[in-house]
């Protein structure tokens, strides 16, 4: 070959080189059709346990969707197994490329699963397994181990000539395997710190003006003990923090709650419990469950899917505690002051 | 006395407790902040690049002498981000009878404004937003705010505005794309609350009328959300509940473009809720913390992008002064669009 063939050759390569890179810059990213089969956006209903509800989930995904190559198609499951297997059917119907299902019930997800796998169609599953699909699910234990920590350090740190109580407070006759879980992981976190410490378990069946009164109660039994106590949700958190103050044990309880829904912490403005000025509060804090940016942490996950990637079978989500120290870095307000 | 010297020494002690206090909570900003093009000591931030030359160019863009308001009326009542608050009081002592002045009966009038400075129509200042404690070009702002004012960075050390104007009517573009979602509460289209504006959305709308952007420019961006603000006070809590605003991405191509302002009809120019969950405000961050590239909120975009459709012109000589008081962060201002 000559040295100007080699040039002209060089040129030709070159030139080619630049004409496709060119094409694959100037290309629109491919985009999926995700679909999300939500557990319930009955308004009212309480996600799980917690004081999210269905609509605050929606709304991360339509949020999170924004900058991803997605089209989304949004389903209600309704809390109806036979709705969701419905809503499977229909997302099959419509060629969706993956979906996404939050569903609690065991039999209608093992169906799901078995009809998408016939469609050929990748599954997510949330909160809830199914066969064969990888899982976003909240980490039950570790997040009630994070309160259950928390409140035996402060007595360590605070109380630490004194043998305190301590309590769960909230829904505890769920049967549920997420609040079983929650309750266990907070046991585990109590006896960490504290060996001997077992707590009792103060039942308000979700309703939470019965957790201020039951735990009124109890603090008539306790009237020389510090009390540690651990809400099962946001709103039996705020009504244990009314039943503390009435009684005018302020400085012989502290309280811990799980969710950190938007009940018990707000923005610059909208001064809620746990806030960066509040730092006295008898409510330490909650642990974040983020219900409410499952899209964000979701839809990455089943984009890597779409595109081919492997990804783990179970992934779970960060659970931290939200306290008045953190609370704007985990939860940036968007008014200023 | 001796209680003299010992109060002395409580100060001192306390004012020495102060002052680490503050170092203590400084961060190394050279690693959280980019440092400034125009220097190490630079104030100005993006406008140094409104140079004689480019005021020269832009005046070029006077043709008729038309003159658009791009700036809303500053009123109790308008939409406030957060707790923020505006109160007039008129002082009009010398109207009662008796109370004139000499024998000519000299009477005057006069205001007391209480308001925080970032209210209606703004600008804020290089001063307004920070890393922790690092503000633009790598300032420590710990060591340089008292209770009053900064003594660094504060906005009376601007340079002129007179720049070319160029507006963007996103509207269009996201009609022209067959995308828009407009919001129920606006009575003309808008972009809705939350909607992102990419870089490639601006290029769109610059290619709208065949703009090309200067080092220099100032540009504004219409997405008619500010017909919430014109609804006032009905429609506040709707106005500052989110907004249509620019990725970050968006941010850091304009950056690149070199423009030496950002405005929109918008209460913070970027997208509310962010792309990312867990970051606050970091289009305000690219432009004004690393970039030193003003941003302008709740700027009257209606009627210059209606004056751009109809004359195919998107490009004005951009009027706005700011006033030089001292050691501020933002002030509202006043913006004219001169054709």
């Amino acid at each position: 070959m000559t040295a100007f063939r080699m040039k002209r050759r060089h040129f030709l390569l070159a030139t080619l080189a630049v004409i496709s890179e060119k094409r694959i810059a100037g290309a629109e990213p491919r985009r999926f059709r995700v679909a999300f089969a939500n557990l319930n956006e009955e308004p009212g209903t309480r996600i799980d346990g917690l004081g999210f509800t269905g609509a605050e989930i929606r709304r991360s995904f339509e949020l999170a969707s924004r900058s991803l190559p997605l089209d989304m198609i949004y389903y209600d499951n309704g809390g109806d197994a036979e709705k969701a297997v419905g809503n499977a059917r229909e997302a099959v119907s419509s060629k969706v490329d993956l979906l996404i299902e939050y569903n609690s019930d065991a039999k209608a997800n093992a169906e799901i699963g078995r009809h998408l796998k016939t469609a050929g169609i990748p599954l997510l599953a949330v909160n809830y397994s199914i066969p064969g699909a990888p899982l976003y699910t909240a980490d039950n234990i570790a997040a009630g181990r994070i309160a259950g920590e928390a409140l035996g350090k402060f007595a360590k740190e605070n109380w630490p000539d004194q043998t305190p109580v301590a309590a769960i407070l909230g829904d505890v006759s769920d049967l549920g395997a997420a609040v079983t879980a929650r309750i266990q992981g907070l046991t585990e976190g109590l006896r960490q710190e504290l060996s001997d410490l077992s707590p009792v378990q103060l039942d308000s069946a979700g309703h939470s003006v019965r957790a201020g009164s039951v735990l009124a109660k109890f603090l008539v039994t306790q009237t020389r003990r510090k009390i540690l106590v651990a809400t099962l949700d946001d709103a039996s958190a705020l009504a244990a923090k009314s039943a503390v103050e009435t009684a005018g044990r302020m400085s012989d309880c502290v309280i811990v709650s799980q969710g950190a829904d938007r009940s018990i912490h707000g923005g610059a403005s909208e001064k809620k419990e746990i806030d960066p000025a509040n730092r006295g509060s008898v409510i330490l804090g909650s642990v974040a469950y983020f219900f409410d940016r499952y899209g964000y942490e979701i839809l990455p996950i089943a984009l890597r899917m779409l595109r081919g990637e492997q990804v783990p079978p179970q992934t779970f989500t960060k659970h931290v505690l939200i306290s008045a120290k953190n609370v704007f870095v985990e939860y940036p307000p968007v008014d200023m002051n | 006395m001796k209680y003299g010297a010992i109060i002395g020494i409580a100060v001192s002690a306390l004012a020495l407790f102060g002052t680490f206090g503050v170092a203590n909570a400084q961060s190394d900003c050279k690693t959280l902040v980019k440092p400034s093009p125009f220097g190490p000591d630079d104030q100005i931030g993006a406008t140094n690049r409104i140079t004689p030359a480019v005021t020269k160019a832009a005046a070029a863009e006077i043709q008729t002498g038309a003159v658009v308001s791009m700036a809303y009326n500053l009123v109790d009542g308008v939409p406030l981000f957060g707790t923020r608050f505006t109160k007039t009081i008129l002082t009009t002592a010398s109207l009662v009878p008796g109370a004139e002045y000499g024998k000519n009966r000299l009477t005057y009038m006069e205001d007391t404004y209480l308001s925080q400075s970032h209210v209606g129509t703004h600008i804020d200042g290089l001063g307004h937003i920070g890393i922790m404690d690092c503000y633009y070009n790598q300032t420590p702002m710990g060591k340089f705010v008292t209770q009053n004012y900064l003594k660094k960075l504060g906005l009376e050390n601007l340079k002129t505005f007179a720049t070319r104007g160029v507006i963007i009517d996103m509207v269009k573009v996201f009609q022209d794309a067959g995308k828009l979602k407009t919001n129920p509460a606006c009575r003309t289209p808008c972009l809705d609350g939350g909607t992102v504006i990419t870089d490639a959305d601006i290029q769109a709308g610059l290619k709208m009328y065949n703009v090309t952007l200067r080092e220099g420019d100032a540009l504004f961006v219409h997405t008619g959300w500010g017909d919430l603000f014109n609804q006032f006070p009905a429609q506040n809590a709707n106005y500052n509940k989110s907004e249509p605003g620019i990725s970050k991405a968006a941010a850091q191509w304009l950056a690149d473009q070199k423009v030496v302002l950002v405005g929109t009809d918008t209460w913070a120019v970027e997208v509310i809720p962010s792309e990312d969950a867990m970051e606050a405000f970091p289009v305000h961050a690219i432009l004004l913390t690393d970039n030193g590239i003003h941003i302008i909120e709740n700027v009257r975009t209606d009627l210059i992008a209606a004056e751009a459709a109809s004359s195919k012109r998107a490009t004005f000589f951009l009027s706005m002064t700011v006033p030089k008081t001292v050691g501020t962060t933002g002030t509202f201002v006043n913006i004219e669009a001169i054709r």
